[in-house]
């Protein structure tokens, strides 16, 4: 009898856990971003808005892959320059090597989505030249002013 | 006339009232260790402190609680009567003090003074219950029996009392309940016990505040990821948590009947640690994957709590001193587990708090709304995170005044879900942390003498 209870607690317990980890609970978190240095499933962009947010993700992924961070991390810490400083000590890198990674991979992006047709001649000079100099924090409102040009 | 017919004579009180008195005590001095846990989350909001600051309103209460029990139970053996007279005028005066508190740091300091009071009162009982019951055995098995019901009822209770009349509510209730007790001691005759008190039972002790250091995962973190990480009104979570010292108490009823305070203890500790195990692993955010974890942990605490409490006072004497050690043994095992999990549990949040942006900034981007209007959302998004000073936002906000089409609603549906994970997963460590604590306890449980019974 006195066994028993403590066998029979014993196999309670672990069954337990066992149905818990059989359920999923050990991979209940949040999702894992992708490896930004792989290629993604790209789909066909059916407005202007579509082609330049394909243009500027596929320089995100490009930066943050030379970076060796993910996109989104990348993506968030556009949003001020403190979280840009953020990142790159987290990341082991100098802004200014963000700086260029991103001017990099933006350029690198326009090229490629130059010679797919997606971008006509003068909106891939203008993103090439933004991407060149202007200043990082205002890149992103350029890009999205560059619509009415397609 | 005879001057005995003008004498006003006061009503017997019987002893099952006696017991009851006391027991309500008991049961109101050590439910304070956990009462306020449902409470915190307002505390923290009305004071503006942080999670390891608030903390310490139950911290300071169960470091309170087991520096003064032995030497409380050193005075108590003397004076029992007045010990538990003084130790619950202190307890109620503190009580009122706690819900009155101008500031965190009275209500901190008002908590230490609850803890002498609660002290002198819970070790005094024992003694009180073994003039009611003339019985040493079954004095110890009322004060461990109100003992665990008290502990395991209390977040409920704080937690209703939280959400209908306000966390103050808590403590000035608990002012006039705590002095009804006294009218046990009307007519009663508590005899002092003599001579020196023997050396504690240290193992059954160690395993006392092993389990009790797991247990404060149970009874505080579980309330915390049902309030502020799943977002559960605080009288449901208070309801949901009555699992626990439900299966407790019907444990408790049953358990003498289970096997010998070995096994007991053994079976308890290990089903504990089960429960922790499983809250550890958690296949989802519902209150409902908590139920069978609640009844695991719950039935351990009935089996090892009151099984431990009787090993560590069985053959030693005077009851009250070593009674102090078990109480001392509890407490300490409260604030070792608050101040080893509070660290790791905030540690994991701070972390998943970055894996749920990083995942909800890939849900945004991935999404199918318009790619100007994702720009807006996830400014909005963001402005929600900032807002919630620390505490689990409520994404949902954000989506106010948004188009009702399916891209927004699965959106919407997806950065819940993300943060839903990132809480969960946040709670994991300090809970699969606790059930090692459980586990822990099985050492010296095996290595106290008496027979083995496994």
């Amino acid at each position: 009898m006195r066994a028993l209870l403590f066998v029979l607690s014993c196999c309670v317990a672990i069954g337990l856990v066992i149905a818990y980890v059989a359920f999923g609970g050990t991979s209940y978190e949040p999702t894992p971003v992708a490896n930004p240095c792989a290629p993604r499933p790209t789909h066909r962009a059916s407005s202007t808005d579509e082609r330049i947010e394909q243009v500027v993700l596929a320089a995100s992924d490009a930066a943050a892959c030379r970076l060796g961070v993910s996109r989104e991390d990348l993506v968030l810490a556009l949003r001020s320059v403190d979280d840009l400083d953020r990142l790159a000590q987290k990341s082991g890198h100098s802004r200014d090597d963000l700086e260029e990674a991103l001017r990099d991979g933006l350029v690198r992006a326009v090229d490629k989505a130059h010679e797919q047709g997606l971008v006509g001649d003068r909106t891939a000079s203008t993103l090439t030249f933004a991407a060149e100099h202007l200043p990082l924090g205002l890149l992103l409102s350029v890009l999205r002013e560059t619509s009415s040009l397609l | 006339m005879p001057a005995s017919r003008h004498t006003p004579t006061v009503p017997p009180v019987s002893a099952a009232h006696r017991r009851a008195l006391v027991g309500l005590g008991i049961g109101l001095a050590l439910a304070d260790s956990s009462v306020v846990t449902l409470a915190l989350p307002d505390i923290l909001r009305q004071f503006d402190v942080e999670i390891p600051q608030v903390a310490w309103v139950l911290t300071a209460y169960n470091l309170g609680l087991a520096l003064a029990a032995v030497p409380a139970a050193y005075v108590a053996r003397r004076r029992p009567r007045t010990a538990f007279a003084t130790g619950t005028l202190v307890f109620a005066a503190a009580s009122l003090a706690c819900g009155l508190a101008p500031s965190f740091g009275v209500l901190v300091g008002a908590r230490c003074v609850q803890a002498v009071g609660g002290a002198l009162l819970v070790c005094a009982a024992l003694d009180l219950l073994t003039a009611v019951d003339g019985s040493d055995a079954r004095s110890v098995r009322t004060w461990a029996a109100a003992g665990v019901v008290g502990a395991a009822l209390g977040p409920a209770a704080g937690g209703i009392l939280t959400e209908t009349l306000g966390w103050e509510s808590i403590f000035l209730a608990q002012a006039p309940l705590a002095l009804v007790t006294l009218a046990a001691l009307v007519g009663l005759h508590v005899r002092p016990v003599p001579g020196p008190a023997g050396r504690p039972n240290v193992p059954a002790n160690v395993a006392l505040l092993l389990i009790s250091g797991a247990l404060t995962a149970a009874l505080f973190l579980l309330v915390l990821l049902l309030v502020d990480g799943w977002r559960i009104d605080p009288a449901v979570a208070g309801l949901i948590v009555t699992v626990l010292p439900a299966a407790a108490i019907a444990t408790g009823r049953v358990a003498h009947r289970l096997g010998g305070s070995r096994t007991r203890a053994a079976s308890g500790a290990v089903l504990i640690a089960g429960g922790l195990g499983a809250l550890g692993v958690l296949p989802g955010s519902s209150w409902l994957w908590t139920i069978a974890p609640q009844l695991l942990v719950g039935a351990g605490l009935g089996l090892s709590l009151s099984a431990l409490t009787e090993r560590a006072l069985h053959g030693r004497s005077p009851q009250a001193v070593h009674g102090g050690w078990t109480i001392a043994a509890r407490h300490a095992g409260v604030v070792v587990g608050l101040l080893l999990l509070t660290p790791v549990f905030t540690s994991a949040l701070d972390r998943n708090e970055e894996r749920a942006l990083r995942a909800g900034a890939a849900a945004v981007i991935d999404s199918s709304i318009p790619p100007l209007e994702k720009l807006g959302l996830a400014q909005d998004v963001l402005a929600v995170v900032h807002a919630s000073n620390r505490e689990v936002p409520d994404v949902r906000e954000a989506f106010a005044g948004k188009p009702d089409d399916s891209a927004y609603r699965m959106l919407e549906s997806t950065l819940v879900s993300e943060l839903d994970r990132a809480v969960t997963a946040a709670f994991a460590r300090p809970f699969l942390l606790a059930a090692v604590l459980a586990l822990a306890a099985l050492i010296p449980i095996g290595l106290s003498r008496g027979k083995v019974s496994v």
